[in-house]
């Protein structure tokens, strides 16, 4: 079988990132740093990356898209984008996790973290880049610091201290997930929808309700 | 001579098929429109609302709703086309609100609809949505340019002189809440539940429209503003008055209270549009002048009926396109970006999500207009 042209991307942090895979070969692995604008900035990055590597929209045999978790608005911005293109084109559409992104190419125990802010964080545990259990958040202090290694994204560096001597992922977003869509080509995917990890921050109004006589 | 040109246009617009899509509240909507022989048939139009998510918060919630939109706009758009009976190849142009509205769920469209056109290869339309609103009379009745419309909902509340694709004048509009704002609110403070405009309506139908004093805002202020917060808090006190003299409510005093609003609200919107017809009149000169109406509060009977009284008394024609096509949908945003299109308009994939997209660009900043006040 010819190997699969693969187009991946993820604003799901402070940046817009895009990655070309044709099978395991890397074709492109961009990533602009930027904290707004992705939204403006996604499709004609991903434009420059097909154009550079020679392809175009109809060479495309699927879409990775980062699901988060991470922020809300920008995981919103690249899964309508992939669903979009994906339908468009008549192909499928992956949404790949950062914190299985951040596995990627990790051998051994491993647990990837994300900064959640107020004292939590987003992890899930895997062996070998295989998830162990299902992403969730928790408090800071409840990680299991004997689950090997521990791996966290780049730009939460300083986020804890005790995390100073943790590992960067082994691949950038972009091209984890591209890597991972790639290998799960053949799979029934689901359409990607975003992963919160986080309900919606809305309260059911306290006030009472007046009293019908 | 002229009549050969016209014929010749509308050969070469003939048969544009335009995907439309609208996420700018809590409404996932998409629609084919197509164009032919100049008229615009609306193939498909779907909507998939959310009332059922935001019922136990009384009014959207922004979150919540673009939690739904990011994973409805693409089955909205499939449930479009086979609802048309086209292809996805078939489409000429996808347009898209790209707001003002509710950030979350623009901004999910927006993407949506380039990652269309993209994979397409089609041009990418983004459409304002109060113009979509604006420009339905032409979708539905084909009246000509210039008209003059009221936009009266849960977000918007304003007149508009709608002289072209591209210009429109603001006469006039809230300077806060919107009355549709000011329904929902008068619901949740009845314990009627939510959408509060039809609970209100019905409520009211048995009550006594005078047995309160509601202010009127504005009136004594010349031009078309309005205001609705101060009908809110009115509101609030009468109830709250009754409550502490007998320890709630009956269905009796609720009626009332329903009434005496919905009164006030109708009174203040009939006064304005009074103002705005002659507002209308000096700017356009038009000969057989027609006032739409959009919005989901058009549909209240009290309110309507006030508004074809005055429409009748300035000479107006009034016209109120179909409640489906007045509420939020995506056919009004498929024709505006199809009448964009005719125009030469179209954007590239740096189309930005706008919150807030004052149509007039020329009118001047509104009262509150910060980030807290009036939304467009």
């Amino acid at each position: 079988m010819p190997p699969k042209l693969v187009l991946a991307f993820d604003t799901s942090a402070a940046h817009c990132a895009v990655a070309l895979v044709l099978g395991d070969r890397v074709l492109a692995d961009v990533a602009e740093p930027m904290t707004k604008g992705q939204a403006e900035r996604l499709f004609p990055l991903i434009e420059q990356v097909l154009a550079d590597a020679g392809y175009s929209y109809d060479d495309l045999d699927a879409v990775g898209v980062g699901v988060g978790p991470g922020n809300f608005t920008g995981v919103r911005i690249s899964v309508s984008a992939a669903r979009g293109l994906a339908l468009a084109r008549g192909i499928p559409a992956i949404g790949v996790s950062r914190l299985h992104a951040m596995a990627h190419g990790a051998t051994g125990l491993t647990t990837t973290v994300l900064d959640a802010r107020r004292g939590r964080v987003y992890m899930q545990y895997f062996d070998n880049g295989t998830a162990e259990d299902a992403p969730k958040m928790i408090a800071i202090e409840d990680i299991d610091m004997n689950k090997g290694q521990i791996i966290i994204a780049p730009e939460d560096a300083d986020f804890i201290e005790q995390y100073k001597m943790a590992q960067r992922p082994v691949q950038s977003i972009a091209l984890a997930t591209a890597l991972i869509a790639c290998d799960t080509i053949d799979h029934d995917h689901p359409r990607p929808a975003p992963l919160y990890l986080r309900d919606a921050d809305a309260a059911v109004s306290s006030e009472p309700l007046p009293t019908i006589l | 001579m002229e009549y050969e040109h016209a014929m010749g246009q509308l050969a070469m617009e003939q048969n544009t098929t335009i995907l439309g899509i609208e996420s700018s509240c809590d409404d996932t909507a998409a629609a084919i429109l197509q164009q032919s022989n100049g008229k615009g048939v609306i193939l498909s139009s779907v909507v998939s609302g959310q009332e059922d998510l935001h019922a136990a918060f009384g009014g959207v919630v922004p979150e919540i709703a673009a939690r739904a939109h990011v994973e409805r706009l693409d089955l909205c758009v499939e449930k479009a086309i086979a609802d048309a009976q086209i292809s996805l190849s078939e489409i000429d142009a996808i347009a898209v609100t790209a707001g003002p509205g509710l950030i979350g769920g623009v901004i999910s469209g927006v993407m949506c609809a380039k990652g269309l056109a993209a994979g397409l290869n089609k041009p990418l339309i983004g459409v304002n949505h109060l113009a979509g609103h604006a420009l339905t009379p032409r979708m539905t009745d084909g009246i000509a340019y210039p008209y003059l419309m009221l936009l009266v909902s849960g977000g918007h509340c304003q007149f508009l002189a709608v002289q072209s694709v591209e210009k429109f004048t603001r006469l006039g509009g809230t300077i806060d809440d919107a009355p549709g704002e000011a329904f929902d609110k008068t619901a949740k403070l009845l314990a009627l539940g939510y959408p509060g405009g039809p609970l209100v309506e019905k409520a009211a139908l048995a009550g006594d429209p005078a047995r309160f004093k509601f202010p009127r805002p504005l009136l004594d202020r010349a031009g078309c503003d309005m205001s609705f917060s101060g009908l809110k808090t009115a509101l609030r006190r009468a109830r709250d008055q009754i409550v502490s003299e007998k320890g709630g409510i009956s269905k009796q005093d609720r009626s009332d209270l329903c009434a005496s609003f919905q009164m006030a609200a109708a009174d203040t919107l009939a006064e304005k549009t009074r103002r705005a017809c002659l507002a209308f009149l000096d700017l356009s000169k038009a000969h057989s002048p027609t006032i739409a109406v959009a919005g989901g509060v058009a549909a209240n009977g009290v309110i309507r009926g006030k508004l074809e009284q005055v429409a009748k008394d300035a000479g107006f024609d009034f016209l109120a396109p179909p409640m489906k096509y007045c509420t939020d949908n995506a056919a009004m945003i498929a024709w505006a970006g199809l009448e964009r299109f005719n125009a030469g308009y179209s954007d590239d994939m740096t189309l930005a999500a706008r919150p807030r997209w004052p149509l007039d660009q020329s009118a001047a900043p509104m009262l509150g207009s910060g980030k807290k006040g009036a939304k467009a």
